[in-house]
């Protein structure tokens, strides 16, 4: 079959669309993982132990199952579980719920790494001006690790962009499935691929001089 | 003011503290001495439960600390200062002084930056107030380390080598801050080895060594007349 590059060029806006769906999906996924992963950091470190043991269980078995096999669990598995209709848009709630389930997971490693690299010369000053668990955490710890933890952060954020092609097995109609479809319809695999990871490293790369920008602007004041 | 009786402290099966007992009276300065890893920086954290200890009694002003008193109102009356200061990189001097006076103490902003300068004033550093400490010399670092504890108008001061992280031109700014100090009459624990800063502030010296208090006398009787061998070698080492 001869290459047709003008599909490509007729389908980008159709792709472009897809990419902005990808990015959505994103952002979604990562902000819901800030939230769980900050949650999950802090039980990690608790004293109690019912608190420890449950984030430990969450963290291992969302980093060691495949993105793959917990988007069909949270699609297909979940509403046999609590007996619901799925509704019109499940793939897309169903999409950032998986992702943003995964990436809690990495983000609490990342957060917890963060505040363990804080030295504990910090947190012990705090305590012995009575301050408690809490206000130590909100005042000294948390402003400091929050600058360490940007950077891989962001990384996360680049990960999670490239994992979210994955939710095109649930009819999810971000980028890579818009170009499925394309393909689909033309036969053009080539220039509609092409496009299509043309498109993604775009995105990537953008997001990283992005990132380190902002890492260059955070080394200046290295601790503050 | 302090009273500790029997004082034992396990990092595991490593026993650190093997029974340790000592009265500090109000405004009493105990400076405390001996070997690395005798125990000195452990005893000074059992004080204001940085350290949990495993056996014996502590009271504080009046308060036993056992394990379910309130932590933090002990803290609150006991301050403390590290070798290494551990200032909070991310605030000028002012607002690591400010800090806690708002949020444990529940001072107005004004009032705690009120606070905050009269301290800088006091310990000399009125122009540094607006600075973050990697711009502050070690000494500096440590003077505002110390104006950070008086915020919270401790009633007990606990130093654990304040000076020995400092190069040697700056250690008599320090040692000056924590004169002025005990002369106000603020009761003083100080892990120390700087001999003058004992013989002319210290009220009491304390050897310490393998856990438990050697010998502990005036400055002039401890350095000049021990009578526990051990102590004398410690000091042939260190004089
Ligand atoms: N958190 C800890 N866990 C395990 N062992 C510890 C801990 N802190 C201190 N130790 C051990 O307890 C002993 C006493 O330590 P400590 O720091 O109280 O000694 P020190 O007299 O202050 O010594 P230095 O003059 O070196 O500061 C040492 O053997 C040390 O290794
Ligand atoms: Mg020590």
């Amino acid at each position: 079959m001869v290459i047709d590059w003008s599909v490509a060029i007729r389908s980008l806006p159709i792709l472009l669309k897809g990419a902005v769906i990808t990015l959505e999906l994103t952002a979604g996924a990562v902000a819901m993982g800030v939230v769980i992963g900050m949650f999950m950091a802090l039980a990690r470190l608790s004293k109690r132990w019912p608190l420890r043991a449950f984030a430990t269980a969450y963290i291992d078995f969302l980093r060691g199952t495949p993105l793959l096999v917990q988007i069909f669990l949270v699609y297909f598995a979940a509403p046999q579980l609590f007996h619901f209709q799925p509704p019109d848009k499940y793939p897309y709630i169903a999409g950032i719920l998986a992702m943003g389930l995964n990436s809690g997971a990495y983000i609490a490693e990342i957060f917890r790494a963060g505040i363990q690299s804080i030295d504990r010369g910090q947190s012990e000053a705090a305590r012995s001006l009575g301050m408690t668990q809490a206000q130590a955490l909100r005042y000294i710890i948390l402003p400091q690790a929050i600058k360490r933890v940007i950077p891989p952060l962001g990384n996360e954020f680049i990960a999670m962009l490239k994992d979210s092609s994955l939710v095109a097995v649930i009819a999810m109609e971000e980028l890579f499935y818009s170009g499925k479809l394309i393909v689909g319809n033309t036969l053009q695999s080539f220039p509609i691929y092409g496009t299509v990871a043309l498109i993604y490293l775009a995105m990537t790369m953008t997001i990283s001089r992005i990132l380190g920008v902002v890492e260059r602007r955070l080394g200046k004041s290295d601790i503050r | 003011m302090i009273s500790v009786k029997n004082l034992h402290k396990y990092f595991g099966k490593l026993e650190v503290l093997k029974g340790v007992n000592l009265e500090v009276k109000e405004k009493e300065v105990v400076v405390v001495i001996g070997p690395s890893g005798s125990g000195k920086s452990t005893f000074l954290r059992c004080l204001n439960k940085l350290e949990e200890p495993n056996d014996g009694e502590i009271v504080i002003d009046g308060i036993p600390l056992s394990s379910d008193t309130n932590v933090n109102a002990i803290r609150r009356e006991v301050g403390m200062v590290f070798q290494r200061f551990n200032l909070f990189p991310h605030m000028t001097a002012l607002e690591n002084i400010a800090l806690s006076p708002q949020i444990v103490r529940k001072l107005k902003k004004d009032e705690a930056v009120a606070v905050g300068l009269e301290l800088l004033r006091k310990v000399g550093l009125s122009e540094k107030a607006y600075e973050y400490p990697e711009r502050l010399s070690g000494g500096q670092q440590q003077r505002v380390a110390i104006a950070r504890a008086l915020a919270m108008k401790p009633k007990i001061m606990l130093f654990d080598e304040p000076t020995s992280a400092l190069d040697p031109e700056m250690v008599g700014e320090v040692l000056a801050v924590m004169k002025d100090l005990a002369q106000e009459g603020m009761t003083m624990v100080v892990v120390s080895h700087e001999m003058g800063f004992a013989r002319e502030v210290g009220d009491r010296v304390i050897f310490m060594d393998e856990g438990v208090i050697m010998e502990a006398g005036t400055p002039e009787a401890l350095f000049n007349r021990p009578q526990n061998l051990r102590t004398k070698a410690f000091l042939s080492k260190i004089l």
